[in-house]
């Protein structure tokens, strides 16, 4: 279907929303313009209802407020923001007491000294700033559903933090465990955040349009988790929560004598005795920050120094080898592509010529691709 | 009977990949050939993170001492073949 598109030939008083107007318009109807239906609408009690609702506290709704979510369960009744009540009791307080305070001042005006009386200004305009700003969002103003009491909107990043943790990983070299443990931000959101803003930078490099207005408005409407500078910062979530395993959410009972010795890890063969399930302690996301948590300070921040100079480590062994094998490889230049020819030999095929890590299409065996628990999308993003 | 140093194609619709073979000449395209002396993959893949020209490639595998040893021995390349072996000098270039 074609959409709708209002017709120039009507009479703006028929095309508007507003309800007052619609009623009022004088009812000329030609037969060029209105040639069906000659009633107006009924106004049903749903309509004036709606209508009511749209005039009075729903007009809040209209323009969203800067800076903060804007849902139902914010306002009352009667519309009026329901944490910014206080401060409109303030401001009236205010204007009261500075009616008296001005009637007083004129007579103590001598004899302040100007120093104090500049000082107490600067901490009373500080004062005023403070509290003519809305107070932060409370647990009731994060609810969208007004009937549904256990759902939160959840804050998401920043702009800065974003741009903070892009900055400390690719710029400062430190490790997504670190960075993650550092700004209380979980690996897989620091990975993506990573890989995302190199996706920007490289737009932008490219001229591609970006939809920072979108991004804006969305950013303006959602509560977010600011960048915070201190060393201690606030967490954006709960980084070392343990992963649900699909495998462990079907009960399983397994009898075990007594006597014998079992452990975590025995329970993990349970669940699957080819590919065990690991203990608990060794798929935490983050098992050194479970380590620091028992030391002093001191002992801490050493312990992770010495971490973060072996993963430093490893990571550059990891791309010594990856160069080393990457010069062996011989690369022919091509008119659009190079080729690159990697060594094999023949012989990875073993004695009988089946082995699976031999070179090539194997000979006999039915492609794997339809096998349970073959992953077919893509499992890592070259960034 | 003549060896040749063959392509076999496998692979699915739109997204060949090759294994290179030395094969019997009279044999069947995917049959199982004397020996696998490596694959071409014919699709480019994107540029590797950290090359400076940016330039897309195409993975071959190749086992270059046995090619040496099956050319000695008389086996004739087919034409595909022969392309991919001159690169690594192999063989000389043909016209």
């Amino acid at each position: 279907m074609p959409p709708r598109i209002r017709s120039p030939a009507l009479p703006s008083c028929i095309s508007s929303y507003t309800p007052s107007a619609r009623f009022q318009c004088p009812h000329h109807p030609s037969p060029q313009t209105r040639p069906f239906s000659n009633s107006t609408p009924r106004a049903s009690r749903l309509r004036r209802r709606m209508f009511a609702w749209l005039q009075g506290p729903g007009r809040a709704f209209k323009e969203p407020l800067p800076g903060s979510t804007n849902y139902l369960g914010a306002y009352d009744r009667s519309g009026a923001l329901i944490r910014g009540r206080g401060l409109e009791r303030r401001a009236q307080g205010q204007r009261e007491e500075g009616k008296h305070a001005s009637d007083g001042a004129e007579d103590e005006a001598v004899g302040v000294d100007a120093l104090s009386e500049e000082k107490e200004r600067l901490e009373r305009e500080a004062k005023e700033k403070r509290e003519g700003e809305l107070p932060p969002e409370t647990l009731e103003d994060l609810r969208p559903f007004p009937l549904n009491r256990e759902f939160r909107s959840q804050a998401v990043l920043s702009e800065e933090l974003r741009e903070a943790i892009w900055e400390r990983v690719v710029k400062g070299g430190e490790s997504v465990r670190g960075v993650s443990a550092a700004l209380g931000v979980a690996m897989e959101r620091v990975a993506a955040v990573v890989r995302l803003k190199e996706v920007e930078r490289e737009w932008v490099k490219k001229n591609k349009p970006l939809a920072l207005p979108y991004a804006r408005a969305v950013l303006a409407m959602l509560p977010q988790t600011p960048l915070d500078t201190r060393i201690k910062p606030r967490a954006h979530e709960s980084i070392n929560d343990l992963p649900v395993h699909q495998a462990t959410t079907t009960q399983l009972f397994h009898p075990v004598s007594e006597s014998r010795h079992f452990t975590r890890v025995d329970a993990g063969l349970v669940f699957d005795s080819r590919l065990p399930l690991l203990p608990a302690d060794a798929r935490i996301p983050h098992p050194e920050l479970v380590a620091q948590a028992s030391m002093t300070r001191t002992q801490a921040v050493e312990a992770q120094k010495a971490l973060d100079e072996k993963e430093k480590e490893e990571r550059k062994q990891r791309e010594e080898k990856r160069k080393k094998r990457e010069a062996r490889d011989k690369v022919v230049q091509g008119r659009r592509w190079d080729f690159v020819f990697h060594e094999v030999s023949v012989e990875s095929v073993g004695e009988d010529g089946r082995s699976a890590r031999g070179v090539g299409w194997r000979y006999g065996f039915p492609h794997e691709d339809r096998k349970r628990g073959q992953v077919k999308i893509p499992r890592r993003v070259e960034a | 009977m003549v060896v040749r140093i063959r392509l076999a194609r496998f692979g699915k619709r739109n997204a060949p990949f090759y294994n290179i073979v030395v094969a019997h000449a009279r044999t069947a395209r995917n049959s199982k050939p004397l020996e696998v002396l490596g694959t071409y993959d014919p699709i480019p893949k994107p540029p590797r993170p950290g090359d400076e020209g940016g330039r897309p490639w195409k993975d071959i595998k190749l086992d270059t001492s046995r090619a040496k040893y099956w050319l000695g021995v008389g086996a004739q390349p087919s034409d595909p073949a022969w392309r991919l072996l001159s690169m690594v000098g192999l063989l000389v270039r043909g016209t």
